[in-house]
């Protein structure tokens, strides 16, 4: 069961379109796997529309001359192609993206093996940071760490733990400089989420801690 | 036009809320099923001055904003049969469309390279292509194609990187170990990195 939601100024500004674009992808993502994000998200672009809506201009000539051009166009073919799922192949399992997500799909590059059982594909939305989807084996921990920014993920398949919570499929989990963890799963099928993330890693326990200079293979 | 007629009589006495959402819905529907210009122009005089005002606190300039009045409504004409009036009102639907179009618009000003689209986060007027659809996906790397990938890394190189990635050492660690200065650890496996990936990027 999804527990953890966008909270409302997030829906707010996704629905206004005035998040960053990482950030919109990934709140898109969740309203796609969250019945109860999707209500919401129809009832707030209600509400912006009406409040949009209500405000007239003064009349423009150039109107005239907009509504003629309009008429000459064509309408568009009204033909819909049913549209093929696409899966995320790995390592012989198959996972079905969120819709929002499926472009995406193609624009792995390749998937790097990290240390802990790890797995991690980036994605190149040509934002500013990054964005990978992360497959975590049975057994598998990202070492303990913290982030000198801001990271976004949305749990797509399994579950997780990292020791603060557990997260379960469709969980929006947002991590900034105040929290330490340690994601690691344990569930037999494994776990893949997608993340967006503004700022490296910082890896802060033991060994791991060696890795901060190389925190860039986690966040090139 | 039966219904056309019915609904131009009604024009002294502008109905406000959902009798206006009935009465846009009729002619969109008008639109999509007999292109009829009349409805059209119906919903143009009501909207295009809305959009307006709504894109003049958007955009930048007088121009932009008029540039998102016509991309809108010009949807609205040749998408109108993409409205479903079970889903929403007209104007959530003219709402949301504007909103998509004002933030391709922006997201093209940035000159960013971003590749995040509206429709891949609202689909108001999804409409897929066949060629888009029907992409496969072949672009995994496999565990082994990684190990080969590793392998393909010069002896030294790769030495240092299995101390560090797989066996968990330190730098300094594995500079004893191997009795040459941590510099040169530090060279190794920055090159090795750098070569993974673009052999990487390469595979792909």
């Amino acid at each position: 069961m999804i527990k953890l939601h966008p909270n409302s100024q997030q829906l707010s500004e996704f629905a206004q379109g005035q998040c960053d674009s990482g950030v919109a992808l990934i709140i898109a993502a969740h309203t796609d796997m969250c019945r109860q994000c999707k209500q919401k998200l129809t009832l707030i672009e209600a509400e912006l529309a009406r409040e949009a809506m209500a405000e007239k201009s003064s009349p423009d000539p150039a109107f005239d001359t907009m509504l003629a051009n309009i008429l000459q166009m064509p309408a568009a073919s009204g033909i819909e192609v049913s549209y093929k799922q696409k899966k995320l192949e790995l390592d012989g399992k198959e996972f079905v993206l969120p819709r929002s997500l499926q472009r995406y799909a193609d624009k792995i590059n390749g998937w790097s093996h990290l240390p802990g059982k790890l797995w991690q594909a980036r994605v190149d939305l040509g934002i500013d940071g990054r964005a990978d989807f992360t497959y975590m084996e049975k057994g598998g921990s990202v070492p303990e760490h913290t982030h000198r920014g801001t990271e976004l993920t949305l749990v797509l398949d399994g579950e997780f733990s990292d020791g603060i919570r557990n997260y379960d499929t469709g969980d929006f989990i947002e991590r900034s400089c105040d929290h330490v963890h340690t994601p690691h799963t344990e569930a037999d099928e494994g776990c893949l989420v997608f993340s967006i993330l503004d700022k490296p890693l910082h890896f802060t326990s033991g060994i791991a801690r060696l890795l901060n200079p190389f925190s860039q293979l986690f966040f090139k | 036009m039966l219904v056309g007629i019915q609904l131009e009589t009604r024009q002294t006495q502008r109905p406000s809320g959902p009798e206006i959402a009935n009465e846009m819905s009729t002619y969109l529907q008008t639109v999509a099923s007999e292109r009829c210009k009349a409805s059209f122009a119906e919903i143009f005089h009501y909207f295009a001055p809305r959009v307006r005002s709504y894109a003049l606190k958007q955009m930048k300039n007088e121009a932009q904003a008029m540039e998102l009045v016509q991309e809108t409504l010009a949807n609205v004409w040749q998408k109108a049969h993409l409205f479903n009036a079970e889903k929403g009102s007209p104007s959530t639907w003219i709402f949301t469309i504007a909103r998509n179009i004002r933030y391709d618009m922006l997201r093209k000003q940035q000159k960013r390279k971003e590749d995040i689209c509206s429709e891949d986060m609202w689909p108001v007027l999804c409409e897929q292509t066949a060629s888009d659809a029907e992409v496969s996906l072949d672009h995994q790397v496999t565990l082994e194609q990684v190990g080969q990938l590793f392998s393909g890394l010069p002896v030294k190189q790769k030495a240092v990187i299995e101390a560090i990635y797989v066996e968990g050492k330190s730098q300094q660690e594995v500079a004893d170990e191997l009795g040459i200065p941590l510099g040169t650890v530090k060279s190794r496996t920055r090159l090795a990195l750098q070569r993974l990936r673009e052999m990487l990027e390469k595979d792909d």
